[in-house]
């Protein structure tokens, strides 16, 4: 039997309602809307904890019809009391069943709402260092995993529950919705930490694949390594003795366009982003940018006829070849020609790919300062990373052995791009020997990788997404690979089906507008309707987190990266130092 | 109906009938009421003077409450009626000291002296000759706490005849002698057989169950000041033998006389009062004292210091016999009420023979505190500790309803026939 003292204080009693919604009579406390409240049923001897978000309060004053009349006589009349009301004054409370727990041998379940709680059911409301342990334990199917996004929310505080996502999941997409000044950053320098603690985890832990995770993170304002306050991804790096540290990032985790202008201390850990035109496929750009089947066609004929160098085939043209309608290479050209004015796009040198490439290989995080960059380079970086990380993937899904995989790989990728890394990726997929024969992994004993789509509708729109993008492959066939997105857009209506529909993880900041709202609730993996009133009144950091492997929305605070580094820096000193409190779910 | 109701014929209809009340009864009550209208405005109408809202009482002080509520059909089976009875208590703090005025005492307290709250009863009785009669009586004497008759009829004798009958020896040579036999048991009490429909046998129940909830009041350690029933302190009375014609009559005379000996202030606030022209002496109220002022309104009877009204001289139950009438309002958007006092008690407490304005200060005092107690904003006005005893008592329809389908599920439980509970009319959907 449950200690029902564990749940929390009494608050009231179930009065009205059916599966979905409920009212409760309460309490006259400070309540506050998107509270979660745990009802205690036992009907037909079966114990369950239903759980119950709060959605909106109304003040009741029992004995009193007309609210109005009362407070008009209280004000007219100044020497009227109201006798005893203490007693009378209760909260009507209503709000959405999120489902019930029910314990099951040792183990608790959790249920999407399909019962309802007995007659005038207790109801409590959790309290903070009373509640945690029970309601952790009770939810633990709804909040376990490896990345933690924050604690579980009950209205205006939280409970000592944290809320993670499991790895398992993340090559299914998320999304991270939220105006501007929502929290976006905050959770996604939370989420980095998270990814680097995963993978520390694995490093102690090396039997459990699921811990190791890679993330390409695109930072557009160069504020994930130093940080929006006091601390960064940098202080984490920083906190690491150099043993751990060369485990976690090897010798980087920052690329940005101009490395002298890094500040010296994360110069250390910096390299340039430098991506040769040799390594860009025609897909690429098909991906960001819109192309008329005359253009397309002609590039495509370029690219088969030149290979790698058809970008400087094409930039180099004087006329239209023959065949071609006259003004498609202008046309084309004048699209290519941010390629010639870019810093990271380069004809020549040293490019970075292969090294992004083996980071990612090998469960690290990268945090990309886009800052300085054109929304084009953005797009076009991301892109490139995401489709030759897949490519790889790809060639390696479609081999048996290591032979078939050069020769996929061969096929697949920008020859002089694979020439250089499939030494490095044939130690990365294979199973034992290093011969032709030998067998390769599958792509999901392999870090998952996550790469950060940032302004996420500019490509990831319905145009875009209607041609050839890469990102309509991996929406829909990222889990093969092991590579999910992680989308990160201000706007949730924009955005193209494919993507939202193989979305299986949402985190949902505070919106803008009426619009948004309703777009991301009826996005949602679970059914949030209702919570319309809640997305109005959501503070910065606050989100609901819903996810299709999840029976509950989960309203989540999440901290400040301040906040959490602080707790847990002690845990990056290495063999000796003291681990961060482990948290048993 | 609708369409007969909106015609012009049934305005017509109404129009002559308020002609005829305008023509006859107002008349009449116009001309007796010029001939009080001074005397009500310089004698009988005063201001109260309410205490200041920050008060400090030297002395806080308690207000009990009772009020009951029913129904005579809880059940019908063929001719025989069960009637639900409830009643409440409710007594309130003046509190003037923690500032929460009349804070109600705990609930553990309360049911400490006066049981579980609020209390039910159930009755019944058939259609057999003299059994609702037979059967009342029996339910009168369970649930009034004094169980012996003679100890429950002599006060309304001795108050009635100013104490000149104060034992049974003292009704000899007397007009009530041959009455003795009767006024020892509680069914002869009953003195109006002939009329016991089911709806007097249950008013007279639900009167004597709130009275003997008073009484319980007045036998515990509580100590109110006050005690206030909801009604009048009317009896009725059986005109050739003088003395009331229901056992409730004399109930109510042993509990005012009881509350004297306890040094309670026994009161009934009726809101639906019947005092002729209450409207004209409200208004003269206003005219005189100005609006919003709170007032009150002794209504005289012929024995007071200057005698009765006019207004009232024909009217059968006003002044009530050996109660003391009011007319008061403490607030301007409600009409008048009525409150009437034991008249033994406010011929010792109140009235000041040849001092008129001793008694006026006393009066005043008096409706001080009643109106202290009457301003919860729930029902300005309106004493506070009546309106949550009401509250509490009351049965609503969906109380009835359960309290139906749990009479069906017991007759169930002990194996008796299942009945449906609704009233009979409910199955022609009438």
């Amino acid at each position: 039997m449950l200690d029902r003292d564990n749940l929390g204080e009494l608050f009231g009693k179930v009065g009205v309602g059916n599966q979905t919604m409920l009212g409760i009579m309460g309490n006259n406390r400070d309540v506050s809307v998107g509270e979660i409240f745990m009802i205690y049923s036992q009907r037909d001897g079966h114990e369950r904890v239903f759980f119950f978000r709060v959605l909106g309060l109304e003040n009741y004053l029992r004995q009193v019809d007309d609210m109005a009349r009362v407070a008009g006589t209280l004000m007219v009349e100044g020497d009227s009391y109201l006798s005893g009301i203490e007693r009378n004054m209760l909260l009507s409370v209503n709000g959405r069943m999120l489902g019930y727990a029910e314990q099951r041998g040792d183990e608790w379940r959790f249920m999407s709402p399909r019962r309802l709680p007995d007659h005038l059911a207790d109801v409590y409301r959790p309290i903070r260092g009373k509640s945690d342990e029970e309601v952790c334990r009770m939810l633990c199917t709804q909040t376990d995993g490896n990345v933690y996004v924050g604690d579980l929310q009950v209205g205006e505080t939280t409970l000592d529950v944290p809320v993670m996502i499991p790895s398992k999941f993340l090559p299914m997409h998320v999304g991270i919705f939220g105006s501007t000044g929502a929290g976006k950053s905050n959770l996604m320098m939370v989420l980095i930490k998270s990814i680097i603690d995963s993978n520390l985890d694995y490093l102690h832990s090396p039997d459990d694949e699921d811990k190791r995770i890679s993330a390409f993170c695109i930072d557009p304002h160069d504020e994930f390594a130093k940080g929006v306050d006091k601390y960064g991804i940098q202080s984490v790096i920083e906190a690491m003795d150099d043993g751990t540290r060369k485990k976690v990032i090897n010798d980087f985790y920052y690329l940005t366009t101009h490395k002298k202008a890094t500040p010296r201390e994360i110069k250390r850990y910096t390299k340039e982003i430098r991506i040769l035109w040799e390594e860009i496929r025609p897909r690429d750009l098909y991906s960001i940018m819109e192309f008329t089947p005359q253009m397309s066609s002609f590039i495509d004929s370029q690219f088969n006829l030149h290979r790698e160098r058809w970008v400087k085939e094409i930039l180099d043209m004087e006329k239209d070849p023959d065949g071609t309608p006259s003004g498609t290479l202008n046309a084309v050209q004048r699209r290519l020609r941010f390629l010639e004015r870019s810093p990271i796009f380069i004809e020549s040198g040293l490019s970075v790919l292969g090294e992004i490439f083996e980071a990612m290989e090998s469960g690290r995080i990268l945090v990309v300062n886009t800052s300085l960059m054109s929304d084009m380079e953005q797009f076009l970086l991301t892109t490139i990373v995401t489709r030759t990380l897949s490519d790889m993937r790809r060639a390696l899904k479609s081999s048996g052995n290591l032979g078939d995989f050069e020769r996929q790989g061969n096929m697949r990728l920008p020859q002089p791009f694979f020439t250089k890394v499939k030494t490095q990726a044939k130690a990365f997929y294979r199973k034992g020997g290093v011969g032709d024969d030998s067998e390769v992994r599958d792509p999901r004993a392999l870090p998952v990788i996550l790469v950060t789509v940032e302004e996420a509708p500019s490509i990831l729109n319905p145009e875009l997404m209607r041609g050839r993008s890469v990102f309509k492959d991996i929406s829909r066939q990222g889990r093969k690979f092991n590579m999910g997105l992680l989308v990160v857009s201000q706007q949730v209506s924009v955005l193209d089906n494919v993507i939202l529909s193989q979305m299986n993880t949402e985190i949902n900041l505070r919106l803008g507008n009426e619009r948004e709202i309703r777009a991301c609730i009826e996005n949602a993996s679970v059914n949030i309707s209702g919570f319309e009133n809640e997305f109005r009144v959501m503070s910065r950091g606050e989100a609901i987190l819903t996810a299709s492997y999840r029976e509950m929305p989960l309203p989540v605070k999440i901290p400040l990266f301040d906040t959490v580094f602080e707790r847990d820096r002690d845990r990056y000193k290495g063999k000796g130092a003291k681990k961060s409190e482990k948290r048993v779910l | 109906m609708l369409e007969k109701i909106l015609t012009d014929k049934f305005r017509e209809l109404l129009r002559l009938v308020f002609a005829d009340i305008s023509n006859q009864q107002d008349r009449r009550d116009e001309e007796e009421f010029s001939k009080d209208e001074i005397r009500i405005k310089e004698q009988l109408l005063d201001t109260v003077e309410p205490y200041p809202p920050d008060t400090l009482l030297e002395d806080d002080f308690l207000v009990a409450a009772v009020d009951g509520s029913g129904t005579d059909n809880l059940m019908l089976l063929d001719d025989i009626r069960v009637h639900l009875l409830s009643t409440a208590t409710v007594v309130l703090d003046t509190n003037t000291r923690s500032e929460k005025l009349f804070d109600p005492i705990s609930a553990v307290a309360l049911e400490e002296c006066l049981g579980g709250q609020p209390h039910l009863d159930v009755h019944w009785h058939s259609g057999v000759r003299n059994d609702a009669q037979k059967k009342m009586a029996e339910t009168l004497e369970t649930i009034y706490p004094l169980k012996d008759i003679i100890d429950i009829i002599l006060p309304f004798f001795r108050d009635d005849s100013n104490g000149a009958i104060s034992s049974i020896s003292d009704f000899t040579d007397t007009d009530y002698e041959k009455h003795l036999p009767e006024l020892r048991e509680m069914e002869s009490l009953i003195s109006r057989a002939q009329m016991l429909t089911n709806q007097v046998v249950h008013d007279e129940l639900r009167k004597v169950s709130e009275y003997a909830a008073a009484r319980n009041v007045l036998t515990s350690d509580l100590r109110p000041k006050y005690l206030l029933l909801d009604g009048a302190l009317s009896i009725f009375m059986h005109f050739v033998k003088k003395y009331p014609s229901m056992p409730s009559g004399f109930i109510l005379r042993e509990l005012a006389s009881l509350a004297r000996k306890e040094g309670v202030v026994l009161c009934a606030v009726s809101k639906n009062h019947t005092i002729p022209f209450a409207h004209r002496i409200a208004k003269m109220a206003q005219d005189v004292f100005g609006e919003g002022t709170k007032w009150f309104c002794h209504l005289p009877c012929k024995d007071d210091p200057g005698g009765g009204l006019h207004i009232i001289e024909d009217r059968t139950y006003i002044p009530p016999r050996l109660a003391v009438p009011y007319l008061f309002s403490f607030s301007q958007d409600n009409r008048p009420s009525r409150i009437d006092f034991d008249r033994i008690w406010w011929l010792e407490n109140v009235l000041v023979r040849g001092d008129p304005i001793a008694t006026r200060q006393n009066e005043k005092a008096l409706f001080r505190d009643l109106e202290f107690m009457s301003r919860d904003a729930r029902w300005y006005g309106y004493p506070v500790s009546l309106a949550l005893a009401h509250e509490a008592c009351k049965l609503s329809y969906e109380d009835l309803r359960l309290a139906r389908e749990i009479c069906k599920d017991v007759r169930h439980e002990i194996g008796l026939d299942t009945r449906k509970t609704e009233p009979l009319r409910a199955d022609y959907n009438l």
